[in-house]
């Protein structure tokens, strides 16, 4: 693979993204809702949140729906017909920060393993990902604690780093590169260095602006040894069961399989997102549930990002996004349970 | 607040006091659960104390001991109405009330202070909200502060509790409650339905409005059953629309206008504006206060009166 770097004019990038949102479906942030922004298909650059830290939902929905057909089938004319609906189009996704293509990235694995599962790998197979490096971190940010990085976005086909009037462009992979090819007239070669200098300034003047950066130095090791704590009872306590934090999360990709039919003739099979903080998420035919309570739930949530995910896949869990934390009504906040974790290992 | 947690807990009066303790931003809060004296000092009382604690009491019923619990005048309404359905009984809560000049959703008031910037402090007057920052006091008028539901309070002091913790706070005459619901109610059917339409469609299904709400106290919710199925998993705007109509036509009045389900709602529903037509119908067909302002009135839905509309005839 070859890396190419390239520069783009602010209003290069208006009139490239008009052209893309012409040849492609082009998805990006959009303020759906006052203080709501979230990755919708868009017509143009003017309705682009360029700025947003991070956005409210994570992209994740274009890869994994929240509600998804796998086939329809039907018993018309004797027999079973099933019918799958078409795969996705080729399309752009614009302006994932770099913690969202991680948690891509974290999710590739889970769905690309032993047991492929070709709607996600589809969807992932038919995306072309543009990212965008942080300008400014949210409230709440912390990808640096979790090995994260602002203005790195591997896994991205290309990545823009705003520069004064301009943007860098680096293209990560070939189809990054053909996409530039695509374009011509747009992009400058960038033959002085310019971006990798604004990525370093850039990586520079964000490293202090983390509010809170929790250590986690230790906390799995923690983990592994320690199943049981009474600290999740405390955590579970305040928790109320809801899946804003599982929903908003942009690794979390549970889900539950279901029928729907109304005459039992025909109908559909679908997919919808489920949460491990639901009380049915783990019971069983016959009532049983090996979670039974919400200190269960709650530490196996907070196990999957710290802990199994890396047993599983050698990949954290949690890309430091923030989204849980400006969300949970309660303020069950990761930072602070990875500081309690670490305390509690500190004290043995 | 402190002290008379300890003291509840020191005579073993109580097993367990639930209160607010410090969030992890100066602008926020968490429920706190105490049971030891040592731990009372974690307990705080500030003006972003928006929480609702009052449903909490239901994870305790089955406990031998009595458990204390910290509520605001909005939240006495909801302890209430949970007494009223024996969702929690009277002789087993101390009920802490805090007479309360409004509360800040810092989330929704987007305090514009730089991002870092230390808090510390922050109070409300009859006119302003006051942060104290390490680079100064802002102030700001209190209708643009505090919570939406606060800007016209029916219960300042809480209807319900065995201390006060400060002294008691009269209720400002009654302002035109209900006058964004009027508003929609004047819209055609059209603009209605599509303004429920833009909102609903949104909907994550994450049910934290069911599950913050002190009206929600089902053992098993209708949403959860899958046999019948009533509300399919799919999120669609169809199945979306159906959760929340029935959610509002079940917490009918038991809804006391706490507005958590909005608080909580992530992709910002105006789930407060859809109870709260209901608790104005109620009002208007059965002449009721809020529901939970008064122990000794019998929720609207809850019983019958020859005197009941009876449109249907």
């Amino acid at each position: 693979m070859s890396v190419r770097d390239f520069l783009l004019t602010r209003e290069g990038l208006h009139s490239w993204l008009s052209r893309l949102a012409r040849d492609y479906p082009l998805i990006a942030p959009v303020e759906e809702e006052k203080g709501v922004i979230t990755f919708k298909q868009v017509g143009g650059p003017q309705e682009i949140v360029f700025d947003c830290a991070p956005s409210t939902l994570p992209p994740k929905e274009w890869f994994l729906p929240s509600t998804e057909e796998l086939f329809a089938f039907s018993t018309a004319g004797g027999g079973i017909t099933l019918q799958e609906p078409p795969g996705p189009k080729e399309r752009v996704l614009f302006g994932l920060h770099p913690c969202d293509v991680r948690a891509l990235l974290a999710l590739d694995p889970v769905f690309g393993g032993t047991y492929p599962d070709p709607y996600y790998l589809g969807r992932r197979k038919a995306t072309i990902i543009v990212a965008l490096s942080c300008t400014k971190p949210g409230p709440y940010c912390f990808c640096p604690a979790v090995g994260g990085d602002p203005v790195v976005a591997a896994g991205a086909d290309l990545l823009l780093t705003e520069s004064g009037s301009s943007f860098a462009v680096k293209a990560m992979t070939s189809r990054g590169e053909e996409i530039i090819q695509r374009y011509p007239g747009h992009f400058a070669p960038d033959e002085e260095g310019r971006g990798e200098r604004a990525r370093q300034e850039l990586a520079g003047q964000l490293a202090g602006m983390f509010a809170f950066l929790p250590d986690l130095r230790g906390v799995k090791e923690f983990l592994d040894g320690h199943f049981e704590l009474p600290y999740w009872e405390e955590v579970a306590s305040r928790c109320l069961g809801c899946g804003i934090c599982t929903y908003t999360c942009p690794t979390c990709h549970c889900f539950d399989i279901f029928d729907q039919s109304w005459d039992g003739a025909r109908g559909l099979r679908a997919r919808c997102w489920d949460s491990c903080m639901f009380s049915q998420f783990t019971r069983m035919a016959g009532g049983h549930n090996p979670r039974p309570t919400q200190k269960e739930r709650v530490r196996n949530r907070f196990l999957h990002k710290l802990k199994y995910h890396q047993d599983r896949y050698g990949l954290g869990g949690c890309v430091g996004c923030g989204r849980c934390v400006a969300k949970c009504p309660v303020n069950i906040d990761i930072r602070r349970i990875i500081g309690d974790l670490k305390e509690l290992a500190s004290h043995g | 607040m402190r002290e008379t947690a300890r003291q509840l807990l020191r005579e073993r009066e109580v097993g367990l006091v639930i209160g607010y303790a410090a969030g992890s931003e100066a602008y926020w809060v968490t429920p706190a659960f105490i049971k030891e004296e040592a731990q009372a000092d974690r307990l705080v009382w500030n003006p972003f104390c928006v929480n609702s604690l009052a449903k909490y009491l239901i994870n305790y019923h089955h406990e031998p001991y009595k458990v204390a619990v910290v509520v605001k005048g909005c939240d006495s309404r909801a302890l209430v109405r949970l007494l009223q359905d024996n969702q929690v009984q009277r002789e087993k809560v101390v009920v802490i009330g805090i007479p309360c000049l409004g509360v800040v959703d810092a989330k929704a008031a987007a305090l514009k202070i730089a991002p870092g910037t230390r808090i510390l402090g922050a109070s409300v007057t009859d006119g302003e909200f006051l942060l104290q920052t390490e680079s100064g006091t802002l102030s700001l008028p209190r209708g643009e502060a505090l919570c939406a539901k606060c800007r016209y309070c029916e219960n300042p002091t809480p209807v319900l509790a065995d201390t006060l913790l400060a002294e008691e706070v009269a209720a400002e005459p009654a302002a035109n409650i209900y006058a964004e619901v009027r508003e929609v109610e004047s819209w055609p059917r059209e603009k209605r339905s599509a303004f429920w339409d833009g909102h609903f469609q949104r909907c994550l299904r994450c049910y934290a409005c069911r599950n913050i709400c002190p009206a929600c106290t089902c053992r098993e919710c209708v949403f959860d059953q899958t046999d019948p199925c009533w509300v399919a998993k799919a999120h669609n705007l169809s199945e979306n629309t159906a959760f929340h109509l029935i959610r509002a036509m079940h917490v009918a009045g038991r809804c006391v206008d706490c507005g958590e389900c909005e608080r909580a709602c992530p992709v910002n529903i105006p789930l407060r504006l859809l109870n709260q037509k209901v608790i104005k119908d109620i009002k208007e067909l059965f002449g009721v206060s809020t529901p939970g302002s008064r122990l000794d009135e019998m929720p609207a839905l809850g019983m019958f009166a020859t005197e009941d509309p009876d449109e249907f005839n």
